[in-house]
């Protein structure tokens, strides 16, 4: 409930932002205001509303839409950059001193930040803590959080659109998604023939939960890629004209 | 190319006509991964020959088909934005594309033929029938783009020599 409603109230705030920032005459591209809502949006669904299929399937449904789909949505709208550009000077100045500090700085560093998602998810699927969220609502409401905060965590260190001190380079950034890419697919496969401990569903349920997550994974991989890919081919591009121009001619 | 803004590319410009070398690399990677692609879509999903999960697999094959299967999808991005990187640069050698495509082709089939199915026992090709005949044909087609791929390769660089 408290993640959904942050979920809609940040989605407003960043209609706000870049509302402002287009009346002061500022460019905020309009496919960022959806592509930041429509991330709020599917968070809060995923939350609040009707899943499909089985325990395991809705289960496995919500944490891809939470710790993936929202994620992707979310850090392609660059609310870093745009809460930058909206602020006074003093939060603002504040808010660069946190993205620049040490620790900021080390969290997105793509291995730790993949470590942090994706060693979260085992823990969950592959230790008693899956079955002791049915009795524990504090433990549930922490392990939601921490899925979504992670996915963020990973997909904001992936894609590194928004301004932190230290750019990691393409090559920590790819090996990172690959190992991340790798150990979610290894996890999808041990949970369709395993499941989580001390859990009882029923062989279908399991079946297509990891399948979801095994497929549903891949999509989103894919996009990070492409996002990757993307943004390797702009900045070569750029450099190329540069370079293009310097020669005499 | 447009965004040189006017500048036309004198003769001593920086850049090699074409890199056939990179052409090869970069279209293998793609046939590659568009052959792990017709794999999961056609043998996994259409005909769901393959099985999804073989409890035969040991740990070392799941962990190993994980980070293949991963590498494909990202290859497969890396692959068409490196091609569009050679076209934007004008050093695309399209015969050594071609058969870099078809060595990545046969070489993926073979690889999944004999090293997924046989050595690692991920799956089968299928399940419920005489394996040989199937694993003869897969790894026989495989063979044989790997065999076009290589006709390709040496005619290419026999041209380029020229």
């Amino acid at each position: 409930m408290v993640i959904a409603a942050t979920a809609l109230l940040a989605a407003a705030a960043y209609l706000a932002g870049g509302t402002r920032l287009r009346l002061r005459g500022d460019a905020w591209p309009r496919w960022r205001d959806a592509c930041f809502t429509a991330g709020c949006a599917v968070l809060a669904y995923a939350l609040l509303g009707p899943l499909p299929g089985g325990p395991f399937t809705a289960h496995m449904a919500q944490h891809l839409v939470m710790a993936m789909i929202a994620p992707v949505l979310v850090v392609l709208a660059r609310p870093l950059t745009l809460l930058l550009r909206v602020l006074p000077v003093r939060p603002r100045r504040t808010l660069l001193a946190v993205a620049h500090s040490a620790p900021a700085t080390v969290l997105v560093f793509p291995p730790l930040a993949a470590v942090l998602d994706l060693g979260g998810l085992w823990l969950l699927y592959r230790t008693s803590l899956f079955a002791s969220l049915h009795h524990q609502p504090l433990l549930h409401a922490a392990v939601h959080t921490h899925v979504v905060v992670s996915g963020l965590l990973f997909t904001f260190a992936v894609c590194q659109l928004d301004p932190v001190r230290h750019r990691w380079n393409l090559t920590w950034r790819a090996t990172a998604l690959l190992a991340a890419g790798t150990a979610h697919a290894v996890l999808a496969k041990a949970l369709y023939a395993t499941p989580p401990p001390g859990t009882a569903f029923t062989t279908t349920d399991l079946h297509t939960g990891a399948q979801l997550m095994y497929y549903g994974g891949d999509l989103v991989e894919l996009a990070l890629a492409a996002i990757i890919a993307v943004q390797w081919y702009t900045t070569t591009g750029r450099a190329r004209t540069r370079r293009l121009s310097r020669v005499p001619g | 190319m447009s965004e040189s803004a006017g500048h036309a590319l004198p003769p001593s410009a920086p850049e090699p006509a074409t890199l056939p070398g990179r052409s090869l690399v970069v279209c293998a990677v793609i046939g590659a991964a568009l052959m792990a692609a017709v794999d999961e879509i056609v043998f996994h999903q259409i005909l769901a020959w393959h099985h999804f999960f073989d409890r035969s697999t040991p740990a070392v094959g799941l962990v190993s088909d994980g980070l293949l299967h991963t590498a494909e999808l990202l290859g497969l991005v890396a692959g068409f934005v490196l091609y569009a990187d050679l076209r934007r640069r004008d050093a695309l050698a399209p015969a050594h594309a071609w058969a870099g495509l078809f060595l990545g082709l046969g070489g993926f089939q073979l690889f999944d033929g004999i090293v997924d199915h046989k050595v690692l026992r991920l799956h089968q090709v299928r399940y419920g029938v005489d394996l040989l005949v199937y694993d003869l044909v897969w790894n026989g087609a495989a063979l044989a783009l790997l065999a076009v791929g290589i006709v390709l390769a040496v005619r290419a660089r026999r041209r380029a020599s020229s």
